[in-house]
């Protein structure tokens, strides 16, 4: 290595001083939250397909009859108002002997139950009438392994039945419009099926919703990081220049420095990751907490997120000081500011008109669809957001009356793109959780809350079963005005179909029983409730809900991070002229509030305003679906947004002793 | 001429360094005074000392027409500037006094007239009357045109002299210039100096400069050669 770069980086490196050991801590530090939560969002994102494949056995594909070796009915009942997925499995006598369902050595034996560990300590707790009498009776359940499940936490029985069983009979697995996904019936010779359960379904596409989110604040905070050491480089620049290093050189041990300070913490970060996969996997979505093994990347992806973001570092420092390197004197100026075009604003209204028509002709969307459109908006708002931050300055500074706004103004449409940065993590959540949290998405609709339904054959049937189920629910204790419902009555759980409702009044242990006690009534059906019914609207609603929540919250604290990051790079960056207008005579405080306003107007203006179209977005649809409004979602909206603006306020104040150091005495040539 | 700014006796130590080892300094009215000197002799220790940038440890800075603090009443009409707190230094330096410094004062986002108005805004004049007052000054500069500039697209003579705009802007008594032609070039060099010492002048404000040149302190009707944190030697020019 005859290179002199190298050793008189790591010489330079060490020798930086305090100052320059903690700009290399922070910068280390950001890398390393940009890592760690970059390879969560990976993982969350496998994890989630993962999971999801494991539930694909339980839902039956059809097989030519003559090829069957078993019969399937897998169906849902719920308890404590959670989704328990029963699988019955009945092998045909005259077949050849049906392979092991996942999780289990061998196919089970009629009167077998085996379940999952969740479900075995629900067993135990609840009392039998409320859920084991559902089950045949048994001494001892089987235990169910991973193999079978999603989650640690998922409720999962596997009962074997004898052929000639009405659970696996031809009406247990009679389809109705609310059993989509939820009950099937079919004839298998084996489980390789490919359809995820409804309640795994929808996972990974939603947390890639909140991932196209996430992305770009995180790559924001990376190259904020990268910025953090340049008014120290610059310094360097300038005496190595004097010492005879060519540019390149000086780049070289820019690019060298960085990508060392950047790959240590996204190591670091990495490590993190890696050490906390147990914390992580206890954190529940949708069905549960994860197996550890379902969050772990692996090596490859490990990698690559460190490259990714050690790479994004070494760019974003090398770009800031090609800027100073080519400049004579060696120093940053920037002679023209950066104008943004109003094409940018004409962009924007069509890619929102385009994607109004698309989304405007009715008809489900597919997730891929969603994701693009998405995608679209997103890239949509990065072209438009520091043109409004542009304009914003100009607007603003031909207003300003006191020193601090103008100050601010000005250097909104100085660097409009910068400005656009450190808000579009907020502003662009601030949309997301605008929309969601108003819209009540497939919340709304007819509830049988308290009904337990039980379907018949025909109407002759209904009134016999109704008689059974008095007496049936009495026994069980439960004191319930059973009715039977005719094919023009809508206004129940069965809506139009033959059956018996059985109105049960006194919370959900009281449904419970009823449900366990009327399980023999339903022909080798459960009986089932509102949650039932609801199932898929509600998964979907759900996994919404979390993925926004936690897309906003994790914008805050990276938009937090990258606000504070940029104000104490642009203290250091600034601290000459800073420090001259601070010996001439201008309060810290002016300085101080333009730094801050720098910040706020953008955020008020932007993330206000889209947190707002996001909410108007949401009512209109609402409207038109002639549902009201969640106001409850809109107070926690306006909570968290302004808890989030105050984190940012907190970040950025952060740097006020750095800039009252930077500023004292009269010194202003040291770093 | 009466004296409107003065030292007396000022010391200062850093450490075991004694940048300033007593000096007596006055500065008169509508005077120009160079303080020369080798490199390290305390030279930006004794600007920075009555500019109230810096605390000596020893000796008084008075200034004209300031209020006396309690108990240290030296003279009618005078106040002792060595002693106040960082706030009220704050604030005189902002009204009394002017600065030009050597190159980075400007701030770069802002249009050459609105660096120039931001003191005067700081004063609580109000935004349009203060760019109304600061563009006055950019015609006796040779500045005319460059309102609209921002220091970015300014040459380093041109920022100088904006500097100097924004430094008298205030109509300070005394305006502090410490290398202020350090980054420029021979003739720049000279025009600037040129300038800053006739439009001061003409403003009424007396003019403290520290430089190495003695082109340019043969501007000033006084040079003080400081050696050592001591006076070595003083000369008077006679200007025309
Ligand atoms: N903040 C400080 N801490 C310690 N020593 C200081 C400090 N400021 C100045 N000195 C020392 O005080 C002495 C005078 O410094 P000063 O800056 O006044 O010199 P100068 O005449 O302006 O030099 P130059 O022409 O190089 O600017 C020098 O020895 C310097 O090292
Ligand atoms: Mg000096």
């Amino acid at each position: 290595m005859r290179s002199p770069v190298l050793p008189l980086t790591w010489h330079l490196t060490r020798s930086a001083g305090r100052r320059g050991l903690q700009s290399h801590l922070l910068a280390a530090g950001a890398a390393a939250v940009g890592s760690f939560l970059l390879l969560v969002m990976v993982a969350v994102s496998l994890g989630a397909g993962t999971r999801a494949d494991h539930t694909t056995w339980r839902t039956p594909d059809a097989v030519p009859a003559k090829d069957a070796t078993a019969v399937q009915v897998t169906t849902t009942t719920y308890v404590r108002q959670e989704p328990v997925t029963v699988v019955n499995l009945a092998q045909r006598p005259d077949r050849e002997q049906t392979p092991a369902p996942p999780g289990l050595s061998g196919f089970p034996k009629p009167g077998q139950v085996y379940v999952s560990p969740a479900l075995a300590e629900l067993l135990h707790k609840l009392p039998a009438g409320q859920l084991a009498d559902r089950f045949p009776k048994t001494k001892t359940y089987g235990t169910l392994g991973a193999a079978a499940l999603a989650s640690p936490d998922e409720l999962v029985a596997v009962v074997g039945r004898a052929p000639g069983d009405a659970a696996v009979a031809k009406t247990a697995g009679e389809q109705n419009y609310y059993d989509d996904g939820l009950t099937k019936r079919a004839p298998v010779s084996g489980f390789a099926d490919t359809k995820a359960s409804v309640f795994t379904g929808a996972d990974q596409g939603t947390v890639l919703l909140g991932v196209v989110l996430l992305v770009m604040p995180v790559v924001v905070l990376a190259s904020a990081a990268g910025r953090l050491g340049a008014a120290r480089r610059e310094q360097r620049l300038a005496a190595l220049r004097l010492a005879g290093a060519t540019p390149r050189q000086i780049l070289a041990m820019t690019a060298a420095e960085s990508a060392g300070v950047g790959a240590a913490g996204a190591l670091a970060g990495a490590l993190a990751y890696t050490a906390l996969l147990p914390a992580l996997a206890a954190l529940p979505y949708g069905v549960g907490g994860w197996y550890t093994g379902q969050l772990w990347v692996g090596l490859p992806w490990l990698a690559a997120v460190v490259a990714a973001v050690t790479a994004l570092i070494t760019v974003s420092a090398v770009t800031m000081l090609r800027k100073v390197a080519t400049s004579p004197l060696g120093v940053a100026q920037q002679a023209d500011p950066r104008r943004t075009r109003a094409i940018r604003l004409l962009l924007f209204v069509a890619v929102l008109l385009y994607i109004w028509a698309t989304t405007g002709q009715g008809g489900q969307l597919k997730t891929q669809q969603l994701l693009a459109l998405l995608g679209l908006f997103y890239g949509a708002f990065w072209l438009f957001g520091p043109w409004v931050v542009d304009r914003l300055g100009r607007i603003v500074g031909r207003r300003a009356k006191r020193p601090a706004t103008l100050l601010a103004a000005r250097r909104l449409s100085d660097d409009p793109r910068g400005a656009w940065r450190t808000v579009s993590g907020l502003v662009l959540a601030g949309f997301v959780a605008g929309f969601f949290s108003v819209s009540s998405l497939g919340s709304e609709g007819p509830s049988h809350e308290g009904q337990v339904a039980v379907i018949t054959a025909n109407a002759a049937d209904a009134r016999h079963t109704a008689a059974e189920a008095r007496t049936a629910l009495h026994r069980a204790g439960v004191t319930a005005t059973v009715s039977v419902t005719s094919e023009d009555d809508f206004d129940s759980l069965l809506s139009g179909v033959d059956g018996v409702i059985a109105d049960v009044p006194g919370g959900q242990e009281r449904i419970d029983t009823a449900v366990t006690a009327l399980t023999p009534l339903g022909s080798g059906r459960y009986p089932f409730t509102q949650a039932y019914v609801s199932a898929p609207d509600d998964t979907i609603t759900a996994r919404v809900a979390t993925v926004s929540t936690a897309t906003l919250v994790l914008s805050f604290l990276v938009a937090a991070a990258s606000a504070g990051l940029t104000a104490a790079a642009n203290v250091l960056d600034r601290r000459r002229v800073y420090g001259l207008l601070r010996l001439a005579g201008t309060p810290l405080e002016v300085l101080d509030r333009a730094r801050v306003r720098e910040t706020v107007i953008p955020l008020a203006v932007l993330a206000g305003g889209t947190t707002a179209m996001g909410a108007f977005g949401a009512m209109q649809l609402n409207k038109a679906a002639g549902t009201t409004i969640n106001t409850s979602g809109a107070v926690e909206l306006v909570i968290c947004l302004a808890v989030g603006a105050l984190a940012m306020l907190a970040a950025i104040t952060a740097s006020r002793p750095l800039l009252r150091k930077v500023t004292a005495g009269p010194a202003q040539t040291a770093d | 001429m009466s004296t409107v700014l003065a030292g007396y006796g000022l010391v200062k130590k850093y450490g075991s360094t004694t940048a300033l080892a007593g000096v007596d300094v006055e500065v008169r009215e509508r005077d120009s005074l160079a303080i020369m000197g080798p490199s390290g002799s305390g030279k930006s220790t004794l600007l920075h000392t009555l500019a109230g940038i810096i605390r000596p440890d020893g000796g008084q800075v008075l200034l004209r027409g300031e209020r006396s603090e309690m108990g240290v009443p030296p003279a009618e009409g005078w106040g002792r500037i060595d002693r106040l707190g960082e706030n009220r230094l704050s604030a005189l330096r902002r009204k009394r006094f002017g600065f030009v410094f050597q190159f980075g004062q400007l701030l770069p986002e802002l249009p050459a007239e609105e660096n120039v108005a931001l003191p005067l805004m700081l004063e609580g004049v109000p935004r349009g009357k203060a760019v109304e007052r600061a563009r006055r000054w950019f015609a006796p500069l040779g500045l005319e045109g460059l309102e609209g500039r921002r220091p970015g697209q300014l040459s380093g003579g041109q920022a100088q002299r904006v500097a100097i705009a924004r430094a008298l802007a205030v109509e300070p008594d005394v305006v502090f210039a410490d290398e202020p032609t350090g980054a420029l070039d021979q003739n720049t060099s000279a025009e600037v100096i040129r300038l800053l010492t006739s439009v001061t002048r003409a403003s009424g404000a007396a003019l403290v400069m520290v430089t190495h040149d003695a082109d340019v302190a043969a501007h000033c009707d006084r040079v003080l050669h400081v050696r050592d944190g001591r006076i070595s030697n003083y000369s008077q020019y006679t200007v025309a």
